[in-house]
Parts: C-alpha cells; structure tokens; sequence
C-alpha cells in the first residue's frame, strides 16, 4: 500500500449507507439484542432491592432521597443500552484480520466510515430503551423533571455520548500499535463504569475522592446528564456543567486525531 | 484400576504443563489480562465499600461482613473457574461439529473436556486467597476448628455448585443451538446478586437462589454461619451453612446424570 492516500470528493451519502448497513447487521443479532433487554432488568430489579435496603435502615445521604436515586439508576441503566456500544470496535476486529488496509484503499475516510458504523449501531441500541423503559415503569416509578432540565439533560446526554464514543475510539486505535487490546479496553470500561458515576452516584464518594471523580473526564459520561435529571446540578449550573464536557470533548477529540494520524502512519509502514 | 487412575493423573499433569507454559509464553498477555481480573474484583469491591460509607449497613451487613461474603463466593468461583472453565466451551463445540472427536477417544468425555488445553493460571484463586485472608481478619470470624475444617469443604462444595449449574447449562446445548440466553442470565444472578445478602430481595428470588440456582450455598448461609449472623431471608438454622459441601455434591451429581443424558442423545441421533 502506498503512502498517497486517494484523493476524493467529500460526499455524505456513502456514510448514510454504512450507517444503513450497520443498523440492519446489528438488527440481525436478535438474540443479542433480547439478552440485553433481559440483563437491563434483573439489574433493574437488583439495584432497586439494594436501594430499598439502604434506605430502609439509614437516613438519606447527600440529600438524595430514594426515589432520586431509584430515578438515577434506571436512567443511568437506560443510558448504558446506547453507552456500553462500542461502536468502532470494528477497528480492532479489522486490524487483527487485516481487512483494515483495503479500507484505506477505498475513496472514502476511513474514520468517517467507522464513525457512520458507529452511529448506525448506535440507533438500533438506541431503540431498545422503549421496550426497556416500558418495562422499567412496570417496576420502579420514575420521576420526570421540569421541561428546561429534561433539554439541558438531552443536551448533555449527547455530549456524554460523544465524550465516550471519542474515548472508545482512542482505545481501540491502541490495537494498531499492540494488536491485543482488548483486555485494557476491558480494564478502562470497567474503571469507567465506576468513575462515571453510573454504579453510584459520585456524590456519594467520601471526601477528596468526590473531588478527584468529578475533576475525572469519565464524569462527563454519565455523572453530568444523570446529575441535572434528578435536580442535583440547579438550573444556575447547566451551563458550566455543559461547558465542561465540550472541554472534555475537544481533548478526546483532539486525542484521537492525533493518535489516527499517527496510526495511518505506522498501518503504512507495517504494511510495508 | 490403578492403571486407569494413573492415566488419569498422567493426563492431567500433562495438560497443566501445558497451561503454565502458555501462561510464560504469553506473559505479556498474562499479565493484562491479570490486570483486567484484579480491576474487576477490585471495582466490585470499592463499589461496595463506597456506598457503605454513607450507609453504615445494608440489612445488618457492614463492609468486612460483605467483604467476607465476597471473598467466600471469590474463592468458590474462582476455583471453578481455574479447573472446570472450559466446560462453557461446549456449546460453541457442539455447534462447530467439533464435539465429535470427544466420542473416539479412549477417556470419560467430561474428564477430555476439562482438560482441554486454555491460558489457565490460578492468579484469580490467589487474588480471592488474598481477599479471604484480609477479610477473615477484618470482619474478625473466629478462626476455630469449625472454620478450619469447614471451609476449605465448603469452598469446594460452593465450586462444585458453580460447576454443576455450568455444566446444567453446557448440557442445554444438545438441544438447543443458543443457550447463550440461559447462561447470561445465570452469569449475572451468579456474579451480581451473590454481593448482597439474599435477605434484601423479594422471597421469589430468595426461593431460587436457594433451591433452584443454589448460589447462596455458595456465600450466603455459610457467611451467616461464621458471622454468627440470623438467617433472615428463609429463617433457617445457622447450621444450614454448613450442609455446602453436600449441596455441590448433589447438585454434580444431578448435573451428571443429566450430562450423560445429553450424551446418549447427542450420539442417538447420529451427528
């Protein structure tokens, strides 16, 4: 493979089609798709016999009351069917079949075509909180904040799912340079989870360790969004919180440019 | 029957030569992978410890109490995971027709399967020997004669449970294609909700736990045992703790039974 990259028109449609493609591939795994839903309310069920237990025998901490923190962990439960996609895993599994070269052959953008993969399996994930949220309702009521914090919430709903997307993007371009990265991918999602805030709430982390979690960019995940849901971030702080994660957003994105350029080089030269 | 034995023995240190020196060969992805066991634990635990700091206890349990009842689950688990993992490989064999080449050798099917070669090396068992160790001192369990001989039978017993509830389901795959469903959610009721004491959820799951998936023979009676804790869930004697080890081995030798049934129709219909 040559170093002169092809050299073509930007058009969108293509990448409309792989997000097409990805969508219906995704639908395919049925299966998959049942288990997940399945999963989503043992958990369900799970956290909010923790909770009750909790709050059964203590006061409530922090000022969250119970039904703020049952509200929180089904919410933060329905944000992980579109968060825990990793949608451009597909770099990974291409880099150790090798079929990743001819795509940088192809007249297209490479990162742009994971991109729109990614965004197509995020849609049909996506479309799984329905079911999820009808059944949720089934177990735990769910209360529904004030139309402003319900947009400033979609708004950093969005952000976090950005935030996350770059993050996961920069570790699976780790692959181009150790080939088994699935474990440290696996190690990062799992400290993720918890340094998030979408286990506990990062306000119940004692002391110094609050500070340092939410100083984390792993806060702008889940914690912010799920944080101006329940009412913990007031009105008067949307706009820092959501300034903050464009900050985040702007370092991974500036990250993973760097480290994509960086491994277009080094895909050049493995392959000779 | 010597002879059959020592077969058995020779074939077993065989096959964990074989995994050491994978596990050397690979050291760097030993080591991640390590890494990746250590942080699962440790999340688990920091998650526990987190939210008990601002409760000082769920349903009378404190941290080292749950630490204990992690650890003693830990230990079980991870047994069962270092000598009888590859029997969650079933399905996949079955469904690739690779399952076949069980049949035309000289040696007890489930003995072959559980000797097939992987990148096993015990780092989990020490991980959960170190925990245990930690939380006995911390949750301060009387070290006594009971304790001594009765937890190294009840770990094995909990092993055993795990194993038989894993082979239940590998089993499954002679009828059906996909049992992934089936072991998902066993996976989960299995790692998720033996971290609490059953006594918080509603008295169908209690039930299941016990009598139908019995994990909480795994950690839960006997931890109420040791900690001198009420059973509060089923309202049991303590000693019920106690009756692990014979529980794992009922509950092999169901999953046998059923396991030789899965066999005869494998090979019934002719694959």
């Amino acid at each position: 493979m040559s170093l002169a990259l092809p050299v073509y028109r930007f058009r969108l449609e293509p990448y409309l089609e792989f997000a097409k493609k990805a969508f219906a591939r995704e639908a395919t795994y049925r299966f998959e798709v049942f288990t997940n839903v399945g999963s989503l309310i043992l958990r369900i069920y799970l956290m909010r016999m923790v909770w009750l237990a909790l709050y059964a025998q203590n006061a409530a901490p922090q000022g969250i009351a119970l039904h703020q923190i049952l509200t929180y962990t089904v919410i933060a439960l329905l944000m992980s069917l579109i968060l825990e996609v990793d949608g451009t895993r597909m770099i990974r599994e291409k880099l150790r079949e090798g079929t990743i070269a001819t795509d940088f052959m192809k007249p297209i953008s490479p990162a742009l075509y994971f991109f729109s993969d990614g965004l197509g399996q995020t849609l049909l994930h996506g479309i799984l909180i329905v079911p999820s949220l009808l059944v949720a309702l089934l177990m735990v009521h769910i209360d529904v904040p004030p139309p402003a914090a319900l947009a400033a919430f979609a708004v950093s709903f969005v952000l976090g799912y950005l935030v996350n997307f770059m993050l996961n993007f920069c570790m699976n371009c780790v692959a181009f340079w150790t080939l088994e990265s699935f474990a440290v991918q696996l190690i990062v999602r799992w400290c993720s989870d918890l340094l998030s805030g979408q286990i506990i709430p990062l306000l119940f982390f004692p002391g110094i360790l609050q500070q340092i979690v939410l100083a984390l960019p792993f806060a702008a995940i889940y914690s912010t969004p799920l944080l101006i849901y329940i009412g913990k971030i007031p009105p008067g702080g949307y706009v820092e919180a959501l300034l903050v994660q464009v900050g985040w957003l702007l370092v991974f994105a500036a990250a993973g440019t760097v480290i994509w350029r960086a491994a277009q080089r080094r895909l050049v030269v493995q392959g000779g | 029957m010597a002879e059959r034995l020592a077969i058995w023995g020779d074939v077993y240190r065989q096959y964990w030569r074989i995994n050491v020196l994978t596990a050397l060969e690979y050291r760097a992805n030993f080591l991640v992978w390590f890494g990746f066991t250590f942080i699962y634990h440790a999340t688990a635990l920091i998650a526990l410890w987190i939210i008990l700091q601002e409760f000082p206890s769920m349903n009378g349990w404190n941290f080292p109490q749950m630490a204990f009842l992690y650890s003693l689950w830990m230990l079980a688990h991870s047994i069962n995971n270092t000598l009888f993992l590859t029997v969650g490989d079933v399905p996949e064999h079955v469904r690739e027709g690779e399952f076949d080449r069980v049949f035309v050798r000289p040696l007890n099917a489930l003995f072959q399967i559980i000797t097939t070669p992987q990148q096993i090396f015990p780092d989990e068992l020490i991980l959960a020997l170190s925990l245990f160790v930690l939380a006995t001192i911390w949750s301060g369990v009387t070290v006594d004669w009971w304790f001594v001989v009765f937890i190294p039978l009840i770990v094995m017993g909990g092993a055993l449970i795990d194993f038989a509830i894993n082979l239940v389901i590998a089993t499954c795959s002679f009828w059906f294609v996909r049992v992934d469903a089936l072991r998902w959610i066993a996976f989960q009721l299995e790692q998720e909700f033996t971290r609490y004491p059953i006594s918080i959820y509603t008295k169908g799951v209690r039930l299941v736990l016990t009598f139908l998936l019995p994990f909480a023979f795994m950690n839960y009676f006997p931890a109420t045992f040791f900690l001198d804790k009420a059973e509060d869930a089923l309202h049991l004697s303590p000693f019920v703790g106690l009756a692990t080890p014979l529980v794992g081995l009922v509950c092999f030798v169901l999953a046998y039974w059923f396991w030789i049934i899965g066999l005869n129709k494998y090979q019934g219909v002719g694959h």
